[in-house]
């Protein structure tokens, strides 16, 4: 009889070592982390109808995403990126009107543009008891603009750490200098800055919701003007206010995740959009998350944009046809999957964008006719080791 | 030098817990805490029989069942360990009395009608449980609770959590069950002080612990007395009435989890037994009789 009570510490000692917080080491904490990914971003060609003449082909950009993440010692981490893009394609060089009267486009050169942008920037991070600092530094260059940019944040968790408010200043340098500026009368160097400032509060509500709303003033003065364009002349400062929400809910019984956004953006140039989006972040298990999104954009037009480019006005007057700048309305959708095998994740991304006067909100009285639509699809690795 | 020691304190588990470790840099304790409090808030939010919806609760709700419910493995092999309680403690150990528990109103002070009793011990039984390949069959009227085991295996896991985190000495108490993460700066024990059951939080014993953990049982925290008798909320799912053992045990064991087990079927055994049950056990313990004596290896 008195053999038993010992097997019996036995046998609860066996099933106990067995239990996975005892038994199996929890993953090493994730040290430092490799991604790379690669997309192709590809405008439709124009049709004959919204440029009767020259080239129909627009912009065709593959992009090339480098990023490093690593702990430095307890406190620090450090922050590269590097990206490369290859450009190809035209943009919209001037508008006019059809015989039947309507807007027409012409693009830039019968041979299209081919540049590549290069960048590099470096951050890091300090961690502080209730939250952290953090600075980044950056470069950018390409064959006629280059960018100086660096920035500076701070976060702190209140409330049990279940409130976050962070706040951030950058400021950027650019310079312009087209190229063939002599044989287009272009100008020949140009520089224009942007500081701003953002502030960002979340709020974990409860276990399975959290909202965070940001506001944003961004302040850009120097050329603002697209060089490219024939005729194109902006103020030269510029105010841009964005406020950004954002709620994210876990559905338990579907092991999903809801996430809706609404962005409030408005400039001073007289552009104000409102941007709603959600996607679904369905889990299949532990290592397939399916993720449908959609996302609707409307936009008002700048106080001095035109669709068919004025050439009788003075060259002083405020005047752009750059479709960025009108009144539009776009959807896209887009689905990415991600899946997780051993320490790799793989993202692949698939988007559809939909630019048209029709999609808006509001009436358009001056339509653009370059609105954009294009395909984006993306492969992503990340590595953790 | 010795690194300070760092001290946090939170609320899981309906428990006030603490972690204690030493370490050089705030913000890595800090981080430290925050991580194994998530750990915590996670167990709790998947075990607790409080929480309308938690993994326990919806296992609860699928009692009856015709097709049962999909169980993870961390919860299979929970159910695997009160088992082996089960069958070790003679059935005195069962996880399946959730039924019983709420009948017993300790609150009210009140003896329930035998017919209820008699109904809950119908729906209580571990070996009522089903498996169908990894889907659990509850039969209708069941109720599982995890007392006696899930917190004990937090303060495992907790304390593993923080070991594999790089911290090789602290401490963790989890509404009074112990898991030693690593001992004291030069190798030292910690000395874990075990309170009175009945009065101002006197201590009764105290027990160095060095590694492993440290798991206490009693009547203490709910009981009601009833024409003169005394009523504990440890209740004998054998007979559905409360226990009359010892009335207090706590057992030192290389994991909380064990000591948890050990010292929670010693309370639901007579008296006698229990002391019986833990002597033979070989771990370290202290125990409180009936008559407010206390004993176990010196």
């Amino acid at each position: 009889m008195k053999a038993k009570p010992s097997r019996s510490l036995l046998a609860i000692s066996t099933t106990a070592l067995a239990l996975p917080g005892i038994a199996i080491a929890d993953a090493p904490p994730v040290n430092s982390s490799l991604s790379y990914q690669v997309s192709n971003y590809k405008e439709d060609n124009l049709t004959r109808e919204e440029s009767p003449f020259g080239d129909l082909g627009r912009y065709d950009i593959d992009v090339h995403q480098f990023q490093f993440i690593s702990p430095i010692g307890r406190n620090f981490s450090l922050q590269v990126d590097a990206n490369y893009e290859d450009l190809s394609g035209a943009s919209p060089w001037f508008t006019t009107l059809s015989p039947s009267g309507s807007p027409i486009v012409n693009l830039s050169g019968a041979s299209g543009i081919e540049d590549s942008r290069s960048e590099l920037s470096v951050g890091t991070r300090y961690y502080l008891e209730n939250g952290s600092i953090g600075g980044n530094i950056g470069y950018s260059e390409e064959n006629d603009y280059r960018a100086t940019y660096g920035g500076i944040s701070a976060e702190r968790h209140f409330n049990n750490d279940l409130t976050t408010v962070s706040i951030s200043l950058s400021y950027s340098s650019d310079d312009i200098f087209p190229t063939d500026a002599e044989i287009f009368n272009r100008v020949i160097s140009e520089d224009k800055s942007s500081t701003s400032a953002a502030i960002n509060i979340s709020q974990i509500i409860n276990q399975v919701s959290t909202f965070q709303t940001a506001f944003s003033i961004t302040e850009q003065s120097g050329f603002l003007t697209d060089p490219y364009k024939l005729i194109d002349t902006r103020p030269d400062n510029k105010t841009q206010i964005a406020w950004s929400n954002s709620y994210r809910r876990y559905i338990r019984g579907s092991n999903a995740a809801w996430h809706v956004n609404y962005r409030f953006y408005h400039d001073d140039f007289g552009v104000t959009s409102h941007t709603a989006d959600m996607s679904w972040h369905q889990n299949f298990g532990n290592t397939i998350q399916v993720i449908p999104m959609l996302r609707y954009y409307n936009q008002s037009a700048a106080d001095f944009f035109t669709n068919v480019d004025d050439f009788s006005r003075p060259a002083t007057d405020f005047q752009s046809s750059d479709y960025r700048l009108s009144a539009f309305g776009a959807i896209s959708a887009g689905l990415t999957i991600k899946t997780t095998v051993g320490d790799w994740d793989a993202t692949v991304t698939g988007e559809r964008y939909l630019a048209n006067e029709k999609y808006s909100a509001f009436s358009v009285s001056q339509p653009s006719a370059a609105l954009v639509r294009y395909f984006r699809v993306s492969l992503g690795l990340d590595f953790s080791f | 030098m010795t690194p300070p020691l760092r001290h946090f304190s939170f609320n899981a588990m309906g428990s006030h817990c603490e972690i204690q470790f030493f370490d050089d840099s705030r913000i890595y304790a800090k981080r430290l805490a925050k991580k194994l409090a998530d750990e915590a808030s996670r167990l709790e939010n998947k075990y607790s029989r409080f929480k309308s919806d938690s993994f326990l609760s919806q296992i609860n709700a699928q009692a009856g069942a015709k097709n049962g419910i999909e169980i993870d493995q961390e919860t299979k092999l929970l159910f695997d360990h009160a088992l082996t309680c089960y069958e070790q403690s003679e059935g005195l150990f069962d996880i399946t009395s959730g039924r019983l528990s709420r009948i017993w109103n300790f609150k009210g002070g009140q003896i329930p009608d035998q017919k209820l009793i008699a109904s809950a011990l119908n729906n209580t039984g571990f070996e009522k449980l089903s498996w169908h390949q990894s889907k659990l069959l509850i039969p209708e009227g069941m109720e599982i609770d995890f007392g006696g085991i899930v917190k004990e295996y937090a303060a495992d896991s907790l304390a593993r959590l923080a070991r594999t985190s790089g911290c090789n000495s602290g401490l963790l108490n989890l509404g009074g069950d112990f898991s030693v993460i690593g001992p004291m700066p030069e190798q030292k024990s910690w000395p874990i002080g075990i309170t009175q059951p009945d009065s101002t939080g006197s201590i009764m014993a105290t027990v160095n612990l060095s590694n492993g953990g440290l798991a206490s049982s009693g009547d203490y925290e709910r009981f009601f007395f009833f024409e003169g008798e005394r009523y504990s909320h440890i209740l004998n799912p054998t007979t559905g009435w409360p226990s009359k053992g010892l009335r207090a045990v706590s057992v030192a064991s290389h994991l909380c989890t064990v000591a948890g087990s050990m010292a929670s079927i010693a309370m639901l055994k007579s008296e006698s037994d229990g002391i019986q049950w833990l002597t033979d056990s070989g771990l370290p313990h202290v125990y409180m009789k009936q008559d407010g004596s206390i004993g176990g290896p010196s």
